[in-house]
């Protein structure tokens, strides 16, 4: 027992670090506003959609990327169905015939990836990105990675802020906060040059990454992240615009949450284990001395504290029903106006270093949201804090099942 | 390019703040010590008050003493304390040891004082000694403690004494020769009958203690719980 309450200690300390080293990195260095500049001068961009069975979103998805504030004959959008079986192709088609700057192509079903990587092949302009068929882009979204592109000509890839597209339920609620809470670790990730991942909703690349490095791979279902361990591995430098504001639609069942959420976490154990030598090696800079073993240990003590906290609570439970069975003690259940007695709070250590963790975990969201400029409302901070500590788990486990039996994550 | 300055600096700032979490807890608990503490010297001076108040009587007027009954709840409610800062901080606290010895004397000095009342006032009080072991050789002493906190909490005026065994305190020692406990333990003494050895379940209790009969019971839930049966 002693020995499971010094692994908490350890965890909570682990992050808190984590929180502290990210707080000090905000402080040196706090994003930047939003300006009315217009980029120099736009390059030339092509933004892939790659698509499976999407009839529900790709319309709203496609009218987003035609409501960019960006020249027509700069900009194609090619959509990319890997074998949709649904309306798809249908609703495409007649989109279309109105919209001459997109383009469509049918291929074979194949993975996300090969749709990436056809679409890649097929384009020829400067910039090359991508938006997932469930996410939308606000209308500014593209000169704002232009203009970062701009600031810096080192750049090789740009990952926008992503917001949830308007929560409803609980499950979406907690979505909502915990990509806020995204948004400011990625900010920080950048500021210390160590982001880990390239999302499939609007990340956008130079030509030249897939010349010096090649296409995407299968990457065990996380292409997006395992390019971005590759850039790391030929330092290739990504950074975060986060005025670059991209809305996604998030699972709306637990089920669907699950299945996403394992995928991205197996894809993380199994690319860790694809680029273990980066790995506490110095070489990499903060993505291998902190963002990998940080994140590699949140996924191991997560699951370490649920497995501590059912281990207690069951114990508990269960020497309380012998107990109860041995003695034949009735339960009772008295019904009475608690009152507060200052003296029974649990004031031990970890309590103070649980709400430490908690201060700056809020701290960490709040700042998310303000730059987003989020509007997260109570309920959304009640669904997060209620619902994440006991969801996650499940789909770490699951995970960690996956990865053990070395089975691919399913997409869907 | 990592900055190892901030590396150390954000550890400096973790473990800053991992210190500053232990001296607020230890705070509250020095705090804690000091409440019970002056519950004990609240208790203590209320338990002279009333063996002076004996004295002065001397033909013992039963009906000022009805008024002021001896101190079951208070008493009750300090075991609740000390039995909290007990599992906080540890059976072998200095300063745990300290209360817990306090504590004792006021229950053998109440217990003293109950049986004098009820000899001269000639009322029944319904009264358990309960030793307890808390070194691991007594895996009978929680269980022994659930049945008597429920007894207590369902007849309130059921007057339970527990004493830690092995504690080093010389009226205590004396308690125990003079009543003639001997290890395993739970033993129990009740009403100054010969001991009882062992645990025993809710019904074999009731069974030991047929005067329970006519002690009232609570139908609300006492502010008494456990004393320390660890």
């Amino acid at each position: 027992m002693l020995t499971g309450a010094l692994g908490v200690y350890l965890c909570l300390f682990l992050a808190l670090y984590f929180e502290v080293f990210l707080l000090i990195s905000f402080l040196e260095k706090k994003p930047a506003l939003k300006t009315t500049l217009k980029p120099r001068r736009l390059p030339t961009v092509s933004i892939i959609v790659p698509s499976f069975n999407e009839e529900r979103t790709i319309v709203q998805t496609l009218t987003s990327l035609l409501g960019l504030e960006y020249p027509k004959d700069k900009l194609e959008i090619l959509v990319v169905d890997d074998g949709s079986q649904d309306g798809t192709r249908d609703i495409v088609a007649e989109y279309t015939k109105n919209h001459p700057q997109i383009k469509y192509f049918y291929k074979e079903n194949g993975g996300k990836y090969t749709a990436l990587n056809f679409g890649i092949t097929y384009s020829t302009n400067e910039l090359v990105g991508c938006l997932d068929a469930d996410s939308f882009v606000s209308p500014d979204a593209l000169t704002e990675v232009v203009k970062k592109f701009e600031e810096d000509a080192s750049v090789y890839a740009i990952m926008p802020a992503m917001k949830v597209s308007r929560p409803r339920s609980m499950l979406e609620h907690m979505q909502a906060v915990e990509y806020t809470f995204g948004v400011f670790y990625k900010k920080m990730f950048d500021n210390i040059g160590a982001l880990n991942v390239l999302p499939g909703p609007f990340s956008i690349y130079r030509r030249e990454v897939f010349d010096k490095i090649g296409l995407f791979h299968h990457a065990h279902n996380t292409e997006d992240m395992e390019i971005a361990f590759r850039m790391h591995h030929n330092g290739l430098k990504i950074v975060n615009a986060h005025n670059a504001t991209v809305y996604t639609t998030v699972p709306r069942t637990l089920r669907a949450l699950l299945k996403q959420r394992a995928r991205w976490s197996q894809g993380f154990l199994e690319n860790s284990r694809d680029y273990s030598y980066m790995y506490l090696n110095p070489k990499y800079g903060n993505f291998g001395m902190l963002v990998l073993p940080f994140g590699l240990s949140a996924f191991f003590l997560g699951l370490y504290i649920t497995t501590y906290l059912i281990f207690t609570v069951l114990q508990t439970a269960l020497t309380r029903a012998l107990n109860m069975w041995a003695t034949g003690v009735p339960v009772t259940f008295h019904f009475q106006v608690p009152h507060f007695d200052w003296f029974f709070l649990n004031t031990s250590m970890m309590t103070f270093a649980i709400i430490a963790v908690m201060g700056l975990t809020i701290t960490a969201i709040l700042l998310g949201n303000k730059i987003v400029q989020g509007k997260l409302t109570f309920f959304s901070y009640f669904s997060y804090f209620t619902l994440f500590g006991f969801i996650a788990p499940m789909w770490l486990a699951r995970a960690l099942w996956g990865a053990a039996r070395s089975r691919p994550a399913p997409w869907r | 390019m990592q900055d190892w300055r901030k590396y150390t600096l954000a550890f400096f700032i973790t473990t800053a703040i991992f210190i500053t979490a232990f001296y607020i807890a230890a705070r509250i608990d020095s705090s804690r010590i000091a409440d019970i503490r002056g519950a004990q010297e609240a208790i203590a001076i209320d338990l002279l008050s009333s063996e002076v108040q004996f004295e002065l009587l001397g033909n013992l007027d039963c009906s000022i003493i009805a008024e002021h009954p001896v101190l079951t709840d208070e008493l009750n409610s300090l075991a609740e304390r000390l039995s909290f800062a007990e599992e906080r901080l540890g059976s072998d606290t200095a300063e745990v040891v300290i209360l817990k010895k306090q504590y004792t004397l006021l229950e053998i000095k109440d217990y003293l004082l109950m049986r004098q009342i009820s000899q001269k006032c000639n009322t029944k009080p319904v009264s358990v000694l309960y030793f307890y072991s808390n070194t691991g050789d007594c895996p009978e002493c929680s269980k022994t403690g659930d049945v008597l906190t429920y007894l207590r909490e369902t007849y309130p005026d059921l007057r339970v004494y527990s004493f830690d065994y092995n504690l080093d305190l010389s009226a205590l020692q004396t308690l125990i020769t003079l009543r003639k406990i001997k290890t395993p333990l739970p033993a129990l003494i009740i009403n100054s009958r010969a001991p009882v050895y062992g645990f025993k379940t809710l019904e074999d209790m009731e069974k030991l203690m047929p005067e329970l009969q006519t002690l009232a019971t609570s139908t609300k839930e006492s502010t008494s719980s456990a004393t320390s049966t660890r």
